[in-house]
């Protein structure tokens, strides 16, 4: 266990930095963004450069405090909010935002822990590059978070996740040590990979405080498509055809189901949507070519194709930028109306994309079994991640399901581990899914991760509680 | 009742437009290009005619270099029946007035009872060719359309004017530009765009009219818009006044 913050300590770490690094909880900045509990702070500390992160670092080791490494706020499985045990020393990186450098020959280029991502899209697209990592919250989460999380989103078909778009890391280590690791090598065996090691770590075994991130070429030109397929075994088959037909420009394959265009229907009816009839089942599907490529054409030619082999009935396809937009918002709206509609459980699932179309009726017909829910399954289809959401049937509130929270999230995460999934894709572990993680990982990887988290952060203050159980605690 | 829609393929609305080095013009290569927005809402509204059961067949024509096909084959499908492509010279600026003499000729030809055509053209925002197609051929004209009905050889329009709302009701034949509020334009939906690659595109060069194309008009410079300049954070009232006061706006 940590230790708690006294006034001692306190007036100790003040001492140690410039004036105005410390400050009072926002409301709000600790509270879970979907409302399960409220972060603790003994106080936010705001360095302002690496040096005064690992003074910090310093001063709560030898007193053996806790810290929370704080970026947006916008994580989903309480990664950021310490809601027990000792107030912990909250660290927001939101006073380090630069851009340092940006090498749009080489394509890479350096940025602080606190820059919020949409303006390190921008300082991307300034120099005519891609920083492709493009998720909802991307308008208030912090880059940190992104790495610290291996943060997935809308491009990771193409582009991969979060690890994949690093080449190298600034982090300050549990003992306030600085690892000085902004490399920007593509190539670079020389021993143990920190860098993916500190990557989805979670603020548990050191703080990001700046990273090299890969630029790519923008794409010049774009279009998106959403085509209606039958089920998600028809869907799984189309993504196969659009890989062989059109290759690396497949920029997303997103699956929307008609529940969550249901939710849309009932909760902002003022949102346009692609089909007057609901359709079951559909896929957005975006494309973003080089030049000379014409986007409407491929997408033209593969439901051509796709019409021929039975896959889909009917589609849409974007005539102007505009009407891509609109798609898009039909996507990102959905997390709107899951929340509109309030989710008995939800849950961000992976399975081997080949076992997607047994699992999603299974899953269905064993939730329906505990209870009169709605399933909304969407999501990232191209990497078989899967938001697998369980609601109340219409009418119904989610108040009286509570009895059966508990089972719903059992049954699928049991599925899932049966499917040979992972009950966390890209949302994390944080201090939500402990359990989970104890329960389906293998223990021999369990036994290292510990034996890291005690050789890098042997007092264990690092973000305590979060991805492994704190020592001592039950 | 025939009706027939000029559509022009521009610059997509969403895409940031850039100017030339040589202040020119605005940079085209390799940037996206969709049907001006008004023209979409003017296919929109003859295909809603057709379906109603007012209009017989929707015929969209187009000026400009081959690639405006495309912007043809969306317009079919929409909806539109058919359509005439009259080419011009890559690169060339035609400007209004040839627009509007090159569209009277197919106008003499078709014959059609009303011609729906987008209020401007979001590239150069002339706002013009409606006006000058509708004296050249002697029609009424209603400008700035949010509804329109036809009842007894006539169309009753509804025109965004300045403070309001105005009814006008124009004997056809007549000209009818569309405004944003007029309808919101469908998708095209890809069995559509099937069928639509089949429907008759009638190609013709500008060259076999016998008009005078050329620009009257010449280009001096093509500017981009002065950018706003960073602003500064100041610690307290008095300094502001004191900065105010310094850059001379108090």
């Amino acid at each position: 266990m940590t230790n708690a913050a006294t006034a001692e300590f306190l007036a100790d770490l003040q001492d140690a930095l410039p004036k105005g690094r410390f400050r009072a909880v926002k409301a709000g900045e600790l509270d879970d963004p979907r409302g399960r509990h409220v972060g603790l702070a003994a106080v936010v500390a705001t360095p302002h450069c690496v040096d005064e992160v690992s003074t910090i670092a310093r001063l709560c080791h030898a007193a053996g405090v806790g810290i929370v490494p704080l970026g947006g706020g916008t994580g989903l499985v309480l990664g950021q909010v310490a809601h027990s045990g000792p107030a912990p020393v909250v660290i927001s990186l939101e006073r380090m935002t630069a851009i340092r450098e940006v090498y749009p020959s080489e394509n890479a280029m350096v940025v602080e822990a606190g820059a919020i991502l949409h303006d390190v899209q921008a300082a991307a697209e300034a120099v005519d590059r891609l920083f492709p990592l493009s998720l909802a919250s991307e308008g208030s989460c912090r880059i940190g978070g992104n790495l610290a999380t291996n943060a997935g989103g809308l491009n990771v078909l193409r582009y991969g996740n979060t690890r994949d778009l690093c080449l190298g890391l600034e982090v300050v280590m549990a003992d306030g040590t600085i690892w000085h690791g902004l490399k920007r090598l593509r190539k670079d065996n020389t021993g143990y990979d920190l860098k993916n090691l500190m990557i989805g770590s979670e603020g548990t075994l050191g703080i990001i405080t700046a990273a090299t991130l890969r630029l790519f070429a923008r794409p010049s030109k774009t279009a998106a498509a959403v085509f209606v397929v039958e089920d998600p075994k028809s869907a799984i088959d189309l993504l196969a055809m659009a890989q062989a037909t059109v290759g690396e420009g497949i920029s997303a394959f997103e699956l929307i189901s008609g529940v969550g265009l249901d939710f849309l229907t009932e909760t902002l009816p003022d949102l346009r949507q692609p089909f007057e009839v609901r359709p079951d089942w559909c896929v957005l599907i975006d494309l973003g070519v080089s030049a000379e490529a014409v986007p409407e054409e491929m997408l033209l030619a593969l439901f051509e194709k796709a019409l021929a082999a039975g896959l889909v009935s009917d589609g849409v396809i974007s005539q102007s930028e505009a009407q891509r937009q609109e798609f898009w918002a039909v996507r990102e709206h959905i997390p709107v109306g899951n929340r509109n509609i309030g989710s008995i459980s939800s849950h961000d699932i992976s399975i081997p994309v080949s076992r997607i179309p047994d699992f999603i009726p299974e899953g269905i017909a064993k939730l329906q079994a505990l209870g009169d829910v709605r399933v909304n399954c969407f999501g990232h289809l191209g990497d078989g991640n899967l938001h697998y959401n369980v609601f109340p049937a219409k009418g119904l509130d989610r108040k009286d399901f509570d009895d059966i929270r508990a089972a719903v999230k059992k049954t699928v995460h049991d599925l899932t581990h049966a499917y040979e999934g992972s009950v966390s894709a890209e949302h994390g572990v944080g201090r939500l899914k402990v359990e989970d993680l104890e329960r389906y990982q293998d223990p021999v990887k369990l036994a290292a991760m510990r034996a890291i988290k005690t050789a890098l952060d042997p007092k264990g203050i690092l973000n305590s509680g979060a991805v492994l159980r704190a020592a001592g605690a039950t | 009742m025939k009706v027939l829609v000029p559509v022009k393929r521009v610059i997509d609305y969403n895409v940031k437009v850039k100017v030339k080095a040589d202040g020119s013009g605005v940079d085209l290569a390799n940037v996206k290009m969709s049907m001006n927005p008004f023209d979409e809402i003017a296919v929109e509204e003859a295909i809603r005619l057709k379906e109603a059961g007012t209009a017989t067949e929707v015929v969209v024509v187009s000026i400009g270099e081959k690639k405006a096909t495309d912007t043809l084959r969306s317009a079919m499908a929409m909806g539109a029946d058919r359509a005439v492509l009259i080419t011009t010279d890559q690169g060339v600026d035609i400007e209004p007035l040839a627009v509007a003499k090159l569209l009277k000729a197919v106008i003499d030809e078709e014959a059609p009872d009303l011609v729906i055509a987008g209020k401007q053209a979001i590239d150069n925002d002339m706002n013009a060719t409606g006006q000058m197609l509708a004296a050249l051929l002697g029609w009424g004209q209603a400008t700035f359309a949010s509804e329109v009905k036809i009842e007894d050889g006539a169309a009753i329009v509804t025109r965004e004017v300045d403070g309001g709302m105005q009814t006008i009701s124009v004997k056809l034949p007549a000209i009818i530009t569309a405004d944003l509020r007029l309808n919101e334009p469908r998708y095209a939906s890809l069995p559509n765009i099937m069928k639509a690659k089949k429907k008759p595109l009638e190609e013709k060069s500008a060259d076999d009219f016998d008009i005078d194309i050329t620009p009257r008009q010449t280009i001096i410079a093509t500017e981009e818009p002065a950018t706003r300049e960073a602003g500064i954070m100041v610690g307290s009232v008095d300094e502001l006044v004191a900065k105010l006061k310094e850059g001379g706006f108090v």
